[in-house]
């Protein structure tokens, strides 16, 4: 393995969000005269101790949700900040895309800013020179080349922007949710080039929201949540946890939980047949389910019941252990039930199931948690809800 | 610093194109373009000659237009400086770069300029038969007089990003200083006014600005004014204030980024 491109040690940032937009000299006075400093702001932890390498020659992608600090943790890379601690070593010249033309003057022309963007990375006029033809043709401008960007399209001015970065030829390049501008056309064009770059041996780091693109071009991923690094490795894995954690938030959003608290559910565990937790079933699957109970007092004949409910919340089937026969002996302390659910005969999508327990005359609502515990189901026979045998005739 | 100065060579395409731009955009859309660094000067000492004889102020003319021409480049790229990371926070914020190229190129396009109105002062003088035998002193003004500016305006370009009221601070100051300077009148007003001690003639001489404006009058009017012997202490004030921009301003680079 070749030295590390990319060495990031022990990094945090910090930001300091001032009440108002920028400060004055009245307020920093004010400041001074109350012996304040700068104690009236407020801080805010953008990245914490975040650590990894990358190595030459190696695509990472960054996913994380809105507000993780993946831009923040990109604009560090580039320089553009520094990092309020730890330390970021980085081998070679780097071209960052943190924003398509953000260094673009509109008065300028295509031209112009061309070379200015170039001079902006350090690349020497005559190097720009040599490549000036590519940019425009990857760009596809050549007839507005000599006009003032400010008459440009916003397709044209990101066209150009992105071939800039990407012609200047650096040994690392960063590029912040390119993906999501630009048309179709224009996006297989990125990702052919990204392709491209690879192939040459270059470092890439890449944000984006796009999960399949980025994990069908990452070498790793990298998963930031508040700022904390919680995921790095394969693409898949990595990609898999970032799913499973948005769905159970997802699914938080949706829980509701209430009861009278004689009995609680103190916990649930969604097993595949092999007895590993997942979230995530074929059809035909069965879905083990343990139900731990903590009985706060000696409770007879409980019922424990479940439902399983779509994405919007709509309950599609739903059983108890009363129905089925099942006789829960007299509780007290703490307990499990278990259930095995199939072979599962749902659509492919999202689900949700919901547990509770209850007195055997259905009065006393001991626990209840609706919409806890998301599932996913996985296959080719896209049918809505639940499956029923179906004979088509004519 | 010194590394900050290499990091400058380094980028110094990066300097030269900013330098155009800022050039560029001045005259934008400006059917005449260029031509008006040279137009400004001349319809300035024009003006300024018609209504000094319309007037009948007795007034060394050539004395008043070099000290205004000196000055305005002064008063123009610190005005711009103010400007410079604040108006560029796209390019702080989204690009690695020696962030002092931002200020310099500033001060840089305005000595272009500058330089287009000295040739219009210099025909000036010619016309007027000025004594232009201590000439090659030029440069050595020049020198002295854009490495002041260049400290002022890293200054200013630094406190803008952490204060913008610096922005209505700098036109006061920028006023008070034109007057406490010999812009227009000689330097002898103060020099040899028996009203004023030998320490406030120092003090008037401690500002660098008049030392460069009596040097430009030494360089080009031939002028032997009583000023002459404070001359190296404006260049010390000059090369101090270049030094502490310096000092400020790479300290402070860090956290434009975070500001902005």
């Amino acid at each position: 393995m070749s030295a590390p491109a990319i060495r990031v040690e022990g990094v945090s940032k910090r930001f300091v969000l001032s009440g108002r937009g920028s400060r004055t000299l009245k307020s920093a006075a004010m400041d001074l005269v109350r012996f304040r400093g700068r104690g009236a702001a407020r801080e805010f932890w953008a990245l914490r101790d975040i650590a990894f390498e990358v190595s030459a020659g190696e695509t990472l992608g960054i996913i994380g949700a809105n507000g993780a600090g993946k831009s923040t943790l990109l604009s560090l890379l580039a320089g553009t900040r520094p990092p309020t601690t730890g330390r970021i070593t980085t081998r070679g010249t780097i071209s960052s895309l943190l924003e398509l033309g953000a260094g673009f003057h509109p008065e300028l022309t295509g031209r112009e800013n061309v070379y200015l963007a170039g001079a902006v990375m350090g690349i020497p006029r005559r190097a720009m020179r040599e490549r000036f033809d590519a940019i425009v043709a990857f760009a596809g401008i050549d007839q507005f080349i000599d006009q003032p960007v400010k008459h440009y399209s916003s397709g044209m001015y990101v066209r150009l922007g992105f071939a800039v970065a990407v012609e200047v030829n650096p040994d690392i390049l960063l590029i912040d949710e390119v993906l999501a501008v630009g048309d179709i056309a224009f996006q297989r064009k990125c990702i052919e080039k990204m392709d491209e770059f690879r192939r040459r041996g270059k470092t890439m780091l890449i944000i984006s929201h796009d999960l399949e693109t980025i994990q069908s071009i990452s070498d790793r991923i990298l998963l930031l949540a508040g700022g904390r690094l919680t995921g790095l490795g394969k693409p898949e894995t990595v990609v898999e946890q970032y799913r499973t954690t948005v769905r159970a938030e997802q699914a938080a959003a949706m829980r509701r939980d209430w009861g009278s608290g004689e009995v609680t559910i103190s916990g649930v565990t969604v097993r595949n047949a092999k007895g590993a937790a997942t979230d995530t079933f074929q059809q035909g699957d069965t879905i083990h389910v343990e139900i731990a109970f903590d009985a706060h007092q000696r409770v007879e004949d409980p019922v424990f019941g479940f439902a399983v409910s779509n994405q919007a919340g709509v309950k599609l089937y739903g059983n108890n252990t009363q129905i089925e026969g099942h006789h829960v002996a007299t509780i007290d302390g703490k307990g499990s039930v278990r259930l095995a659910l199939g072979p599962n005969t749902l659509g492919p999508g999202h689900y949700m199931l919901s547990f509770s327990t209850h007195s055997a005359d259905h009065k006393v609502n001991f626990h209840r948690i609706d919409n806890g515990f998301p599932i996913v189901i996985e296959g080719d026979r896209p049918f809505e809800g639940c499956y029923m045998p179906v004979r088509w005739g004519a | 610093m010194f590394s900050a100065l290499q990091d400058v060579v380094r980028h110094r395409e990066l300097l030269w194109i900013l330098v155009g731009r800022n050039l560029k955009i001045r005259y934008k859309n400006s059917a005449l373009g260029f031509f008006w660094s040279l137009l400004a000067p001349l319809f300035m000492i024009g003006i300024y000659t018609v209504f000094l004889k319309l007037m009948k102020f007795s007034m060394n003319l050539p004395m008043l237009v070099t000290g205004i021409i000196a000055w305005q480049f002064a008063a123009m790229s610190l005005g711009d400086s103010l400007h410079a990371i604040v108006g560029n926070a796209n390019l702080v914020t989204k690009s690695a770069f020696p962030r002092i190229i931002l200020p310099l190129s500033m001060v840089l396009a305005n000595v272009v300029n500058f330089l287009l109105s000295c040739i219009v002062l210099i025909v000036y003088l010619v016309v007027e038969r000025a004594d232009l035998s201590h000439a090659a002193w030029f440069p050595v003004v020049l020198i002295v007089h854009v490495s002041l500016v260049t400290g002022v305006a890293l200054l200013f370009s630094t406190a803008n990003v952490f204060f913008r009221d610096t922005e209505h601070l700098v036109s006061m100051i920028l006023l008070a200083w034109f007057f406490l300077t010999p812009v227009i009148y000689p330097d002898a007003l103060v020099l040899e006014n028996p009203a004023f001690p030998a320490a406030v003639q120092a003090l008037f001489f401690a500002n660098p600005m008049t030392g460069v404006i009596t040097g430009y009058r030494m360089a080009l009017l031939g002028w032997a004014g009583p000023g002459t012997a404070y001359l190296l202490l404006s260049v010390v004030a000059s090369l101090s204030i270049l030094l502490l921009g310096l000092f400020v301003f790479l300290c402070c680079q860090d956290r434009f980024g975070d500001e902005l």
